[in-house]
């Protein structure tokens, strides 16, 4: 009976103690965790430009870097593990330059579009999960502005600048361009003058957007009719079904996610403000005002801030997540409720240094990826990424 | 420190008042002095100062590093160099030359550790910029320790070994962190420093157990003891809060993880230790002859 008794009391002070260990946690160290990927040159800098979980759980990010031989950025391909460890990076040749988002997808590859230096012809670049570049594609048209996903195929918005036209166009993975239109920015340099400035990152980023709604239109944000709009197509017809106009080039949408029917999630610029509208009502068949879109309006944020939504499920709720930058060079998030489309709580990250959204994108274990740029030692752009868990999230939202 | 003294100072008193005591008390007759000695609940204040080191388990960093070498990123923790202090309650029971102690211990580590980062111009060598984050963690802990004590040699003036085992309730932790660097891309040496950024970390710590020993003196005076003694607490758990390694965004914002680390120390303590048994109006310090 004493035996027995001892033994127990083994057992207990064994248990006790493993379980004190507080051993570490590889889940937990996936699940949250922050990432700022350094690079010793002092003349370097780098900015992503979007970023996708690959199906190992690591990371995909597809940035930009500067260059001294052209007032374009580079291209800059890195990957990280799971842990978001770094595990390669890759310079791409300097002729390749101004790559622009999303991330695409189609037969197990990952493309994206860019441009040549010399002739400015758009390329689609084919890469694997490694971020190793596995084929280029001559698409042709100018400028890329901005890409989206179309079941296996892909969106692309792009500036001929030659004809001054903002150009939508459906492009097969092997860079086939199988329908496109072209709309009209309008006679003159002035119209022109902020696109090429936005290009070559002299002047204000436009957030240029591509996509599809619910009912199969295709739009794109970007200039029409010397305004800043968000424009509805069809791809056939020679004007647009419906158009959003902004304020010239100082007023427009910031980002759009169709939700059901003719209900929208966006953000907005007016003259440096900026208004989140989780659920706004937009005829994609007529013409119509962003101005005339009440929003909720957030000081807090950068002049003509760059924001990014993005639909996540935590827990058992539906949620329309924003993602910005604040004049305190936070990155912040806000959520609202996808089904009362009320404010669901706010979320900041990053202190100390300055930090800027590029992208984010929900995680396969339930949690949120945000990537953007950090500046090192308050001067040196590097990319960064956050990770954070379900549960973390639905701490800070209610 | 001024703990310690404070300590040292009221146990000082303590003994003084107790040893001033008007009443007469019985003489203990030679039967009683040797039950005293065999078989004795002891009761005393300690207080002193100890060295920590952080023994590193597994490595984390914010930064990752894309064209030099990761280990360039490892904290180099300054091992035994901060000076921390303790105060502690002793209860002990004493049969002959064996002891069973517990001795409630609160407890102020220091760990401290720097990194360096270093950016230079690939163009222009001269140009560069080096970054040194210094950082002195502060952890607060109520120690709650098991040990058993063996009395060596000696009369009035006897040595004894020790040997235990502890568990460390985390009761706060702040870190202090301060920047300095040097700018050799301003035009001439730029030496940068700035204000100390404080920070509550007690979310990233948790409670841990270790293992202990050491060896000690005391000095009968009368029938009080006075003890001088030294440990080696050596750590056997993680004592960082592997869930929230990163959930500090002051932190993470300028680069720092918390590795997942082990803590070792070494203990310095002094005190006066009062037999309980005597612990009554007729108790003295010194015995009447």
């Amino acid at each position: 009976m004493r035996l027995n008794l001892n033994r127990t009391l083994f057992i207990v002070g064994v248990f006790a103690f493993s379980h004190c260990a507080n051993n570490s946690d590889p889940v937990a160290d996936k699940s949250n965790f922050t990432k700022i990927f350094d690079n010793s040159q002092f003349n370097a800098s780098y900015y992503p430009v979007d970023m996708v979980q690959t199906p190992d759980g690591g990371y995909l990010i597809l940035g930009g870097r500067s260059l001294t031989t052209s007032s374009f950025s580079g291209t800059y391909i890195m990957t990280a593990d799971a842990f978001g460890n770094f595990v390669s990076a890759q310079e791409v040749d300097e002729n390749l330059v101004d790559p622009i988002g999303n991330i695409l997808t189609a037969k197990g590859k990952y493309y994206f579009f860019c441009m040549t230096a010399i002739g400015l012809q758009t390329q689609l670049i084919e890469m694997d999960a490694t971020g190793t570049i596995t084929n280029q594609f001559n698409v042709g048209s100018s400028y890329p502005a901005a890409a989206a996903q179309d079941g296996n195929n892909f969106l692309l918005l792009s500036y001929d600048n030659g004809n001054k036209l903002s150009v939508m166009s459906k492009v097969g993975p092997d860079g086939t361009i199988i329908q496109s239109k072209g709309y009209k920015i309008g006679a003159g340099d002035d119209v022109e003058a902020p696109i090429i400035a936005s290009f070559v990152h002299t002047g204000r980023q436009f957030p240029f957007q591509a996509g599809k709604n619910s009912s199969g239109q295709y739009f794109f944000n970007g200039f029409y009719n010397y305004t800043f709009s968000l424009v509805f197509t069809d791809l056939s017809s020679n004007n647009p079904l419906g158009v959003v106009q902004g304020q010239q080039s100082s007023g427009g949408m910031s980002a759009v996610l169709p939700l059901e029917g003719s209900t929208y999630s966006i953000g907005t610029f007016n003259f440096g403000d900026n208004y989140l509208l989780p659920s706004s009502q937009i005829n994609s068949n007529t013409v119509s005002s962003a101005s005339d879109l009440n929003g909720n309006s957030f000081p807090e944020l950068v002049t003509n801030a760059k924001v990014k939504i993005v639909p996540i499920i935590l827990g058992a709720k539906n949620y329309i997540l924003y993602g910005s930058t604040t004049k305190s060079k936070q990155i912040s998030l806000y959520a609202y409720d996808k089904t009362s489309f009320k404010f669901s709580g706010s979320k900041y990250l990053g202190f100390s240094n300055p930090f800027e959204i590029s992208s984010m994108t929900a995680t396969t274990d339930g949690g949120l990826a945000v990537c953007g740029t950090t500046y090192v030692a308050g001067r040196f752009p590097r990319i960064c990424i956050f990770k954070i868990s379900s549960s973390k999230l639905q701490d800070s939202f209610h | 420190m001024k703990k310690i003294l404070l300590i040292l100072l009221l146990t000082a008193i303590a003994s003084s008042t107790f040893s001033q005591g008007k009443r007469k008390s019985p003489k203990p007759s030679g039967g009683q002095k040797n039950s005293f000695l065999e078989k004795q609940f002891w009761l005393g204040f300690k207080g002193g100062i100890n060295l920590s080191q952080a023994d590193p388990i597994k490595r984390y960093s914010v930064m990752s590093a894309t064209n030099y070498q990761s280990g360039n990123l490892n904290k180099t923790y300054n091992n035994f160099q901060d000076v921390g202090s303790q105060a502690t309650v002793e209860i002990t029971f004493q049969f002959r030359n064996l002891s069973i102690s517990t001795q409630p211990t609160y407890s102020h580590n220091v760990i401290s550790y720097y990194n360096q980062f270093e950016w230079t111009n690939t163009e222009d060598p001269s140009q560069s910029l080096t970054q040194k984050y210094s950082q002195s963690q502060g952890l607060d802990y109520v120690t709650i320790p098991l040990i058993a004590k063996y009395d060596l040699v000696g009369n009035n003036l006897k040595g004894y070994v020790h040997a235990g085992i502890y568990y460390s309730f985390l009761t706060n932790a702040l870190k202090t962190v301060s920047v300095s660097g040097v700018d050799l891309a301003s035009g001439s040496t730029n030496t940068l420093s700035s204000q100390p950024l404080i920070v509550g970390t007690k979310d990233l710590f948790t409670n841990y157990w270790g293992l202990m020993g050491g060896i000690g003196g005391s000095y009968q005076m009368g029938n009080v003891k006075l003890v001088l003694e030294t440990s080696y607490m050596h750590g056997m758990s993680n004592i960082t809060n592997v869930k929230n390694r990163f959930s500090n965004d002051q932190l993470a914002g300028i680069g720092d993880a918390q590795d997942d680390i082990k803590l070792n120390n070494i203990v310095i303590s002094a005190g006066v230790l009062f037999p309980m048994r005597f612990l009554n109006s007729n108790f003295k310090s010194f015995d009447q002859n």
